[in-house]
């Protein structure tokens, strides 16, 4: 989404300052840097023993629980 | 590879607020910070509709492109967190977000200092996974229980799904195809194109992951 | 046994550590304290949440020690309990640690909810932290609650109440009871009050769905929720009438939306355009109180078209023909002009519930709470039964109830007509019943006043204002009432407020026994000096016991915390009163009493033994606790289990219904598997299948009562209609020896309801297939009420003078349930009320709250959601009346009341009608009465009691209060 809006705005812009030999005043951004510290993985704890297609099934066969067609005519 | 996404069902969302209590609950989120409401149009006449909104934890996030100290991150399961300790509270992720996600709470454990509050998709922080700091900052990490996020969990009609966006895709798709009728969700053919179509792939994990 | 399971602490982590109340102790240790203004920023809490004492639980002491606490080593236990919030029943998975409760995970296995919650279930676990909660006993002295120990509480009113004994008898006291407390603390409550010597007890269904437990009772047998919310994913069209279910029993939605996905219909006709009309094919806009004239327009459709079940009507309905005869009387234009409904929208409820079945309809308080109530309901059983719909899967009236409990407690609870399992207050009934108590029949006699006021139905709770204010010669007992108890019971759900207040002051003693100190505490400090004392009781998660949810399914509770603070199990608190009061050995004669705490399973047992009329028989505490650890074996379609060894016991699920849902007959040993959908033809009675009850002799009229022949359940020995099972039809059949020689003596002069072998219905059911209270026809007609034929009445106070006029109400009734009670009097007083008060006042739920609201509106993580009452009022009426959305307004009414609340501008109401949520109080016609709870105690949330202003009228069967249809006029404030 952000970036139609951006682009959008690019072009209102320009439009609405051609007359004045302005450059467009859009702040365009630039994706920086994580600066904070490092997290851990999901799956790096006793329960999965840091094996993530371990963690995979079981979120994803979890996540089937929030099917209740699957508990009706399973 | 996993990647997590939040679909609200309008078609089901009765505004029942499980999700929010259910949210509170969990982390212990305090009065006045808001992981996840319920937005309702047409309140009270014909073409009423809810849906459940909290952080829907972009792919391409705004917060974290405007972010002056770089305090976001996303996870490999495509969820956007940030470090408390980092952020300054200066709200500007508060203008970017186009969901009105971002929160900062007054007083409490999540709001030391005014700082940013949002939803984790119950993924904690950068904390040791499920660690006393973590709770106390971020609220608690189901991620790493192999748990899913409470609030879709407890959904009273199943409406709010969260979980690996292909997963929901196909629990998604079996409603539209019995009903009978198109896909109705907001923003999902934004997110995952027309829904004639297959189910586009899931994007591939970019920016400061 | 135990149902817990333990998790290693490694997969709980964080969160208990966080979360750890305390460090490993006991539970029962002093709660430490803790800075308060630490705790105020912990929790968020606003300047609403009020003072707070010194002490806090030990949950908060725990969480605000989380930085300290050590979670090494730390087992979480997990408790499965149910929520208690309303009657779906939703299973919770209670996760605690030292005795603290730390986090809840949803039971995907429970057929019922799937893991699914509301609001209120979501945020179930703040009963663990408590700090609203009434802590200690206290008494009013001199104005100002005063702690008190338990010891002295129970002295100084256990010997006030006896003093009034003495002086007034036993009648002078009332009970009100609880449908929160769960069916063991119901029933042992109804034999303490019997025990005590009075009728004069009650409980929330009386303001609830008594009219439908009358008026469906009578007309086929049991008055509950036919089917199921399971069971509706087998509708073809849902009707809701009266019903906001997508609000008051919000997973029912699940069910209900499930349904609609696959292709079913929705209609909601209701004066609102609820959240439930929101998810609806159809929405009819009704005027409020009219659904006789509507349902007679439904049917005049239906037979006219031919859409009716013939077949069906000839087996299986009595007076079928003369329902016809009225509703051809209801042209559209009569219809329209009641109703407000256009004839094209009535045809297409009439034509969507006739060319979709089975299709099946929901009401709640919106049908039932009219003077008219006990016939509205029985219009909506006369549509099912027009259809062929009942008995059918997918069929069915499902009568969605309120309470968590509320079932349970109308089935064995602390009803003022009748002794548990609905055996009535004759002297049979009381002679069965004092056999199974194990006390001596002349014994109980001695502890009422009189044999004729122990077979008297006692006054209702929707009454007992006027059992204390009415002239003493016109009441229909010997004293007035001097002293009320309410025992988990709000007192802002009954009507007239206002001259509750004046009851209040007239009394000698009250009493509050609850949870939470409830607007009854802060009512009664505002106008009183002395005489009031409040004793905490514990929450349903800090004892056990099982609990009935709407579909008849009967599930257990476990224990999740030692009860809070210092308050007791509300069956421990009937010890403590029944050994003060002289009877606690009758009261548990058949049950173990440890440290003054009854057990629990030893009262179900009891139950088990004696509530053979509607098969509480076979739910024996086993039998529940087996269901409730293996919910993944059960279908929630069906809710039967396919397959399913339990592993600790080695039971055998297959084809039993999640909960044994009653009647699930005989005897535990029986095995019978519970009844999903009552009267049901199409399945074997050992099976769950049934048919219509024999319960009103056999011919009426020169015509029969009994179904015809070849209507029966299937496989039963009697393919005709019969009656019920005594000792004699059993020895004419020849089936008397297939009884053992024990069985023979005790069922000797006895029928299947008295029989304390469980011999009869074994027999019959068993070794014959056929349903022990007989095969008789459903009546269309109950020849025994009022209105036999449901007649439209205008409500007491209606706006509309013309249809006053053509549609007046009952006559006065001199001495109803103990007490005169107006009808036309009021009416015709009141003829011309539109004039000054034009709106039409109704009321109901809003999800985040639930019944007086004191319990949730003290939970800051549901309070927050809902921080104002308020009055919805139609753009037009607002605009007439100078009013914008937010204003505060005074809503008045005839009764001289007015409240002040805040103005909800919206076009969910029509122009004339206005609604207001019913779980608000703690204001009093625009005081805030916040110094008249107990310091720290009140409500995080507080407003306006719509009860206040709500007005006279009560249903001309069980007294149901007229909630739904009364009258307003709104103004600025």
């Amino acid at each position: 989404m952000k970036p139609l809006i951006a682009t959008a705005c690019v072009i209102a812009l320009a439009a609405g300052l051609a007359g004045c030999g302005e450059k467009s005043q859009v702040v365009v951004y630039k994706q920086g840097q994580y600066q904070g510290k490092a997290d851990g993985k999901p799956w790096d704890n006793e329960a999965f023993s840091g094996d993530k297609g371990n963690w995979e099934t079981a979120i994803k066969a979890r996540n089937q629980s929030q099917n209740e067609y699957r508990r009706i005519n399973g | 590879m996993a990647r997590m996404k939040f679909i609200c069902d309008a078609e089901r969302c009765i505004e029942c607020n499980g999700c929010v209590t259910a949210c509170k609950n969990e982390h212990e989120v305090p009065w006045g910070v808001n992981r996840r409401r319920v937005v309702t149009i047409n309140d009270g006449v014909p073409g009423e509709r809810s849906m459940s909104v909290a952080c829907m934890h972009c792919s391409d996030a705004p917060c974290m492109a405007v972010c002056p100290v770089d305090c976001f991150y996303r996870t490999d399961e495509g969820v956007v967190l940030h470090d408390k300790d980092l952020c300054i509270g200066c709200g500007y992720c508060f203008y970017a977000c186009p969901f009105g996600a971002p929160q900062f709470p007054q007083a409490g454990a999540f709001g030391l200092r005014g700082k940013m509050d949002k939803c984790t998709f119950c993924a904690g922080g950068p904390e040791a996974n499920s660690s006393e700091e973590e709770f106390r900052k971020y609220g608690r990490n189901r991620l790493a229980e192999g748990k899913l996020p409470l609030c879709a969990e407890v959904c009273s009609t199943k409406a709010l799904l969260g979980g690996d966006a292909d997963v929901l895709a196909d629990i998604y798709r079996q409603r539209v195809l019995t009903r009978g009728k198109g896909a109705e969700i907001w923003g999902w053919s934004t997110a995952y194109g027309k829904p004639d179509a297959p189910a586009a792939p899931a994007p591939s994990a970019g920016g400061k992951s | 046994m135990t149902l817990t399971r333990k998790l290693p602490a490694a997969e709980r982590g964080g969160r208990s550590a966080a979360r750890l109340a305390r460090p490993a102790q006991t539970a029962t240790s002093a709660p430490r304290t803790m800075d308060r203004r630490a705790f105020l920023k912990r929790s968020g809490m606003t300047a609403g949440a009020g003072a707070f004492a010194s002490a806090l639980p030990f949950s908060m002491v725990g969480r605000a020690e989380a930085s300290t606490a050590s979670a090494a080593g730390a087992k979480v236990e997990v408790k499965r309990t149910v929520c208690t919030h309303c009657s779906v029943g939703c299973a919770i998975d209670a996760e605690v640690v030292n005795g603290v409760w730390v986090g809840q995970e949803p039971v995907f296995d429970s057929p019922i909810n799937m893991g699914a919650h509301c609001a209120k279930g979501a945020s179930i676990r703040e009963h663990g932290h408590g700090e609203h909660r009434l802590r200690y006993p206290m008494k009013l002295v001199d104005g100002k609650w005063v702690r008190m120990s338990w010891d002295d509480a129970l002295n100084e009113v256990s010997a006030r109440l006896l003093k009034l004994r003495e002086e007034s008898g036993p009648d002078s006291v009332y009970w009100i009871g609880s449908s929160k407390h769960n069916n063991e603390q119901a029933y042992l409550l109804r034999k303490f009050v019997s025990m005590w010597g009075t009728n004069n007890c009650d409980h929330q269904a009386r303001i609830c769905h008594s009219t439908t437990v009358a008026g469906v009772a009578n007309t086929w047998g049991y008055g509950a929720m036919t089917n199921s919310y399971n069971d509706m994913q087998n509708s073809k069209a849902i009707f809701f009438m009266g019903s906001n279910a997508a609000e008051a029993h919000p997973v029912s939605l699940l069910h209900i939306l499930h349904a609609k996905e696959n292709g079913a219909k929705i209609i909601v006709a209701d004066p609102r355009f609820t959240r439930t009309a929101a998810k609806a094919d159809h929405f009819v806009r009704i005027r409020s109180g009219s659904d006789i004239a509507i349902l007679y327009g439904v049917l005049r459709h239906i037979f006219e078209n031919g859409w009716e079940d013939k077949k069906y009507i000839e087996d299986r309905v009595y007076g079928m023909d003369k329902i016809r005869d009225e509703a051809m009387k209801w042209t559209a234009d009569k219809v329209e002009e009641v109703s407000g409904v256009p004839d094209d929208q009535v045809k297409l409820i009439a034509e969507t519930m006739a060319k979709n079945k089975p299709s099946t309809v929901v009401w709640c308080m919106g049908q039932t709470q009219h003077t008219t109530g006990n016939a509205i309901v029985r219009m909506m059983c006369n549509l099912q039964l027009a259809l062929g719909n009942v008995g059918v899967a997918g069929g069915g009236t499902n009568i969605f109830r309120g309470h968590d409990n509320v079932q349970g407690a109308t089935d064995v609870g602390p009803n003022p007509d009748s002794l548990p399992g609905y055996y009535g207050i004759a002297t049979g009934s009381w002679k069965h019943w004092a056999n199974v108590w194990g006390v001596d029949y002349e014994w109980l006699k001695g502890r009422y006043a009189s044999q004729a006021l122990m077979e008297k139905s006692g006054i209702t709770v929707s009454r007992w204002i006027d059992g204390v204010t009415e002239k003493n010669e016109l009441i229909d007992q010997d004293p007035n009432l001097r002293a009320v108890v309410f025992w988990g019971h709000a007192p802002n759900s009954q009507t007239r407020g206002k001259d509750m207040l004046e009851a209040m002051k007239a009394l000698d003693t009250l009493v509050v026994i609850d949870p939470y100190p409830s607007a009854t505490a802060a009512m009664a400090a505002s106008a009183r000096k002395d005489g009031v004392y409040l004793l905490p009781a514990a929450t349903q998660f800090e004892t056990e016991g099982s609990c009935t949810a709407s579909n008849r399914s009967i599930q257990w509770r476990e224990k999740v915390i030692e009860p809070l603070w210092e308050s007791k199990p509300d069956h421990t608190i009937m010890y403590l009163f029944a050994q003060k009061f002289g009877f606690a050995e009758q009261l548990t004669k058949n049950v173990k009493v440890t440290n003054n705490e009854p057990s629990v399973e030893d009262i179900l047992r009891e139950i088990n033994r004696g509530t053979w009329t509607i098969g509480y028989t076979g739910q024996s505490p086993e039998r529940l606790k087996i269901h409730m650890r293996n919910m993944q074996v059960f279908d929630p379609k069906t809710l039967k289990a396919k397959g399913g060894i339990d592993k600790e016991t080695g039971y055998v699920l297959d084809g039993e219904y999640f909960g044994l849902p009653w009647p699930c007959y005989g005897t535990p040993e029986m095995k019978h598997p519970g009844s999903p959908n009552l009267y049901d033809t199409s399945k074997h009675v050992m099976d769950g299948g049934g048919n219509f009850r024999a319960n009103f002799g056999v011919e009426k009229d020169g015509a029969s009562l009994l179904a015809a022949d070849g209507s029966a359940s299937k496989g039963a020995d009697l393919q005709f209609g019969y009656p019920e099972f005594d000792h004699v039809l059993l020895k004419k059949l020849g089936w008397w020896e297939e009884l053992s020689e024990d069985e023979k003596k005790k069922a000797e002069g006895k029928n299947w309801k008295t029989d304390p072998s469980g011999g009869i219905i074994r027999v019959a059911m068993k070794n014959h297939g056929c349903h022990p209270f007989g095969n008789a026809k459903a009546r269309a007609v109950v020849w025994n009420f009022p209105d036999p034929v449901p007649v439209h009445r205008e409500p007491i106070f209606s706006p509309r003078a013309d249809l006053v006029a053509k549609y007046p109400t009952h006559e006065d009734k001199k001495a109803f349930w103990r007490l005169p009670t107006l009808y036309k009097s009021v009416q015709d007083q009141f003829a011309n009320v539109g004039k000054d008060y034009p709106l039409i006042m109704t009321s109901g739920r809003l999800v985040e709250y639930e019944g007086g609201g004191d319990e949730t509106r003290s939970n800051p993580w549901l309070a927050e959601l809902q921080q104002n009452m308020f009055v919805e009022i139609n753009p037009k009426a607002a605009n007439d009346r100078g009013i914008r959305d937010k204003d505060m307004v005074w809503v008045k009414s005839p009764s001289g009341a007015q409240i002040k609340v805040q103005a909800m501008v919206t076009e969910r109401v029509g122009p004339d009608t206005v609604f207001l949520p019913f779980h608000f109080a703690g204001h009093w016609m625009g005081k805030d009465l916040i110094d008249s709870y107990p310091e720290g105690a009140a409500p995080v949330v507080r407003g306006e009691a719509v009860n206040t202003a709500t007005t006279y009228g009560y249903d001309s069967v069980t007294m149901m209060q007229e909630t739904k249809t009364t009258v307003c006029q709104i103004m600025k404030a």
